[in-house]
């Protein structure tokens, strides 16, 4: 009897222990709080839309509910990443929605495009994938989620000299790009200034003629390490040219680029094994706490490989929520607007993400590399 | 030339009718006439009459009472065994081939043998009696019938008084965990124990006695037997060997005996070789070896066996135990030794207060070499070695001493060290003080390894110069001087930090100490329960603190490993991490770093690589930097 009696005291401390923890259960408002979404959702940049979306909806499993019980509904809309419908789309989410915030998947340029008119919808757009640095400027509604090409460009090239020891590269890029050119001019710019050597610098179009007289020319000037701010289809034409003359210099990509070519480029995986790249993620890295929750979630619905896109939709949809939360109203368009703008060290999925006055973000970047066809985590940058 | 009987009785059972037709048109021209074997035992007289020779085929027991009815009637005996008869084919070397056994069997030439009788049973292949793992294992158990069997004998394997009487009126009382009757060493695994020197022709039977000193010891001789593929020239250790005409065996109690693997009668046991009672037809190299067979004598070894004062120890002692027990001459070796370690006296002073000077001066000069000289000198380890035996013994004496002993040591040690300290006029704290501030589990696993080997070089005189390399390893006197410079300096953390070190080690080798003099057979068990049961309440209570330490070693090792794959752009100047440590000042936490730079890092660069750094890190992190430049 003295024996039951005991263990039914450990019992109910055990639960009381356990009940401890547990937070109180939010109660359903029964109001709804829209946030709309803008991406590319066909065309080749689909996976960034369709693997962003997947991201915010795994994190919605996980938040479902702000803390005072409103409930929040996602409005997606296709841009097909193109500038001017990514404009027409913000005015109907702004206008005839009535979203309380925008998260874009959407590349640089047709972020470029809303930075223009952003000011004038007054609503909080968080960037989750345009790295440019001008995506902030001129505009006081739209954020960053992800760092800028400036600390992008500046690292890479600081990698290459000073960690790989590398002093001669020559240099990619897409000038139909707004994206490419940008970060290839602020890496040749910042590897000059630390006395690295610039031996070319390729302008890549679909126009570009004969691609192996320019390889073939690039490689008579010995460069160490190709700088690739380039798309990934643009990525595997170069690559097969070099390999044509059974050339194996050092490549350097930059964000998303190992993500797509895993997604898209999956058979031809192998000719890029070893190539760098600066990124926002990378397979088998320690997770926060609520990296390892949201990982779970993830894996719980989908089967799909994990990209960056959906790890930064999961990002975009926590502190979007961290932000509404410290509204008295959430759904005040400028409240969550300086919300956003004030996130400090908020925990993301590898890290802490801190989004300034100005709307950029402080967060680290990762140097990763493709070996036998996975991502592979080599250095964070902070 | 191969001769053939003219006629025989073919004896069948239902298993084995099929060979009736083969018998009889066998092309050897024999007679055969056929006889179940139920019918044949209903009126035997009737049908063995002007029987010369019988066949046989049937199970063991038709098998045996052929060989009793051959006995009175005096005829021949030919065996056809079946394929499942393993044992039987090897005993009686038989052709595992149908048609070569029916040629064996049909030959006149039969060889002349002893038929041995236990309690009036016929035995062909052994009886055995108690308990003895392995060796008296039926010959058809599968692996793991044998591994079950085995194992249920060793949970309860004890030693039983016995009285053996032999055809020489011999009497032997000793005690044995079982014995066996054997009478041919083909087919046994037990014989290989014994010199092959009987057969079935010299009218004895051999009796194996197993006395194990225990469990261990047992083991080692299944290991020897498993291994030997010949003959042992001597007896192994725990093993009897008696070869007469006549047995006799009768235990304290009655125990069951197992005739050919068969439950047959028990104790007490009187077996008798009949010589000559059959002729049997038995393979060639049987014949070979039973034809060159010498007549021998009665043949009595049992020096291995528990006789007198062992015999009344094994009497009061039951069980036997799982480790061996030292040897006397071991024990008359070790006991004064240990005593004399026990006891103070002033050589054992001086020892101590010079090892711990010698010991604080080199903590403060941070020499290794001279650290390693104090423990040498150090003379702490005896009265150690001699407490764990005391424990061990419930030897209250040696306990009492020790402890004393141990204490006034400690207690001159904190006392020298703490006023070195107070006359040094600089009180620096040196990477060798440092290094015996942090005792981690791995500090605890030394100390058992140590003592395990102290206890161990001490038992053998042989080995005893390795003490000095225990010393080292466990490192005593060091950690005490440290802890007596923490009195020194008025810092109790620095006292308790390194106090803990020296009690981890004093802990860790008295239980190991202790547990290894016990497994080496100093004493049956631990007798001073009560003393174990304090030092293991202490060992728990220096594990948690030395369990907190060691994750929180084993976290800044993770941690510090991670910031080699970090690196940080501060206001455009990228550093790379090459080096990054974790050190303790009291609860403050501080990281070291080096770190390679293209440009000076400013001020205003540090304060901003140290908000990056507490922006990124939750845990508040002290910084040190070291900072190398690339050109």
């Amino acid at each position: 009897m003295k024996n039951l009696v005991h263990l039914s005291i450990l019992i109910i401390f055990v639960f009381w222990l356990g009940g401890c923890d547990q937070k109180p259960a939010i109660e359903p408002s029964g109001k709804t709080i829209k946030v709309g979404i803008i991406a590319p959702f066909s065309g080749s940049d689909h996976s960034k839309g369709k693997e962003g979306l997947k991201g915010m909806e795994t994190a919605m499993q996980l938040q479902p509910y702000l803390q005072n019980g409103d409930h929040i509904e996602l409005v997606a809309e296709n841009d097909k990443d193109d500038p001017a419908l990514t404009v027409k789309l913000l005015k109907k989410l702004v206008k005839e929605v009535k979203v309380s915030a925008i998260i874009t998947f959407s590349s640089t340029s047709p972020v470029l495009a809303m930075a223009k008119v952003a000011d004038e919808y007054r609503t909080p757009i968080l960037a989750a994938l345009a790295t440019h640095p001008d995506t902030t400027k001129h505009n006081g509604f739209i954020s960053q989620l992800c760092f800028d090409d400036d600390f992008q460009g500046t690292v890479a090239a600081l990698f290459v000299r000073d960690d790989l020891l590398i002093d001669k590269v020559a240099v990619f890029s897409n000038p139909g790009s707004v994206y490419s050119s940008h970060l290839a001019a602020q890496f040749e710019s910042k590897f000059k200034s630390i006395g690295g050597e610039v031996t070319d610098t390729v302008s890549l179009t679909e126009e570009t003629g004969d691609l192996s007289k320019v390889i073939k020319s690039v490689h008579d000037n010995t460069p160490e390490l190709f700088y690739l701010p380039i798309s990934a289809k643009d990525l595997v034409r170069v690559v097969r040219e070099v390999r044509k003359l059974d050339w194996k210099p050092k490549m350097m990509g930059s964000d998303g680029l190992i993500s797509t070519m895993l997604a898209q480029h999956n058979n031809e995986i192998d000719l890029v094994d070893g190539m760098l790249a600066t990124d926002f993620f990378a397979h088998g890295m320690p997770l926060t706490p609520f990296g390892k929750r949201a990982r779970g979630k993830y894996l719980e619905k989908y089967t799909s490989t994990r990209t960056l896109y959906a790890a930064l939709g999961i990002e975009g949809y926590a502190i979007l929520l961290n932000a509404m939360n410290r509204c008295s109203d959430p759904a005040d368009r400028e409240c969550i607007n300086k919300q956003i703008r004030s996130t400090t060290n908020f925990t993301g999925m590898i890290g802490n993400i801190t989004i300034g006055p100005n709307g950029k973000a402080q967060r680290p970047l990762t140097i990763n590399s493709i070996q036998g066809g996975r991502s592979k985590f080599i250095f964070k940058v902070y | 030339m191969t001769e053939y009987v003219t006629s025989a009785l073919f004896v069948h059972t239902e298993d084995t009718t099929h060979l009736i037709k083969p018998l009889q048109n066998n092309s050897l021209g024999t007679q055969i006439t056929s006889v179940a074997f139920d019918t044949l035992t209903q009126a035997p007289q009737e049908h063995l009459e002007g029987v010369a020779h019988v066949v046989v085929a049937g199970p063991l027991d038709v098998i045996k009472e052929i060989l009793r009815l051959a006995m009175k009637h005096q005829f021949s005996i030919g065996i056809i065994p079946t394929k499942k008869q393993k044992h039987l084919i090897k005993f009686y070397d038989l052709p595992k081939n149908p048609s070569a056994a029916v040629e064996l069997a049909l030959r006149q030439d039969g060889q002349t043998m002893d038929l041995i009788l236990c309690n009036g049973k016929i035995m062909l292949f052994k009886a055995a009696i108690g308990r003895i793992p392995f060796l008296d294992t039926p010959a058809k158990a599968s692996w793991i019938q044998i591994l079950l069997n085995s194992l249920r004998k060793f949970v309860s394997f004890r030693l039983y008084t016995f009285k053996f009487g032999t055809a020489g009126k011999q009497e032997i009382d000793t005690a044995a965990s079982g014995c066996m009757i054997l009478q041919h060493f083909r087919g046994s695994f037990a014989s290989r124990l014994i010199s092959h020197d009987h057969s079935l022709t010299d009218g004895m039977a051999s009796l194996v006695i197993s006395a194990p000193i225990s469990i261990i010891a047992y083991v080692k001789l299944l290991r020897q037997a498993l291994r030997s593929s010949t003959r042992f020239k001597k007896l192994p250790s725990s093993i009897g060997y008696i070869k007469s005409p006549q047995i006799d065996i009768e235990p304290e109690t009655r125990l069951e005996v197992f005739i050919d693997d068969q439950h047959a009668t028990h104790t007490p046991l009187h077996c008798e070789a009949i010589a000559k009672a059959v002729h049997v037809n038995v393979g060639k190299n049987l014949r070979v070896e039973s034809s060159s067979a010498k007549a021998s004598k009665e043949k009595i070894d049992i020096k291995n066996l528990p006789r007198e004062k062992e015999l009344f120890k094994a009497k009061k002692q039951r069980r036997i135990p799982f480790f061996s027990y030292a040897s006397d001459e071991r024990f008359h070796d070790l006991f004064p030794a240990l005593r004399e370690d026990a006891r103070l006296n002033n050589i054992y002073l001086v020892l101590m207060v010079l090892s711990t000077m010698l010991a604080t001066v080199g903590l403060y000069l941070s020499s290794a070499s001279v650290i390693i000289g104090a423990m040498l000198l150090a003379p702490l380890m005896a009265p150690i070695v001699s407490l764990s035996m005391g424990i061990l013994r419930g030897n209250i004496e040696l306990f009492k001493d020790s402890i004393g002993k141990i204490v006034l040591g400690i207690l001159i040690a904190l006392l020298s060290s703490a006023l070195i300290t107070l006359l040094f006029p600089h009180k620096p704290i040196t990477d060798e003080m440092l290094a015996r501030l942090n005792p981690t589990l791995l500090d605890l696993a030394v100390a058992i390894i140590s003592g395990i080997a102290a206890a161990y070089s001490k038992s053998f005189k042989e080995i005893i110069q390795s003490l000095a390399g225990v010393a080292i390893a466990v490192a005593l006197v060091p950690p005490l001087a440290v802890a007596g410079i923490g009195i020194g300096r008025w810092d109790f953390q620095f006292f308790y930090q390194a106090f803990l070190l020296f009690s981890t080690n004093l802990v860790g080798i008295i239980i190991s100490a202790t547990f290894t003099f016990r497994v080496l057979g100093y004493s049956a068990a631990v007798r001073s329960r009560r003393s174990l049961a304090v030092v293991f309440i202490f060992l728990v209570l220096i594990s948690i603190p030395l369990y907190l330490t060691y994750s929180r070693i084993v976290e800044d090792r993770v941690f510090e490993k991670s910031w080699q794959q970090e690196r940080f752009l501060v206001n455009e100047k990228y550093l790379i991490i090459v080096k990054a440590s974790i050190i303790w000042r009291g609860d403050k936490r501080i990281i070291l770093m080096d770190i390679l730079a293209r440009e000076p890092l400013t001020r205003e660069d540090l304060t901003a690589f140290k908000r990056k750094i507490q922006a990124n890190f939750s845990k508040k992190l002290i910084i040190r930097l070291n900072t190398f430049h690339i050109p």
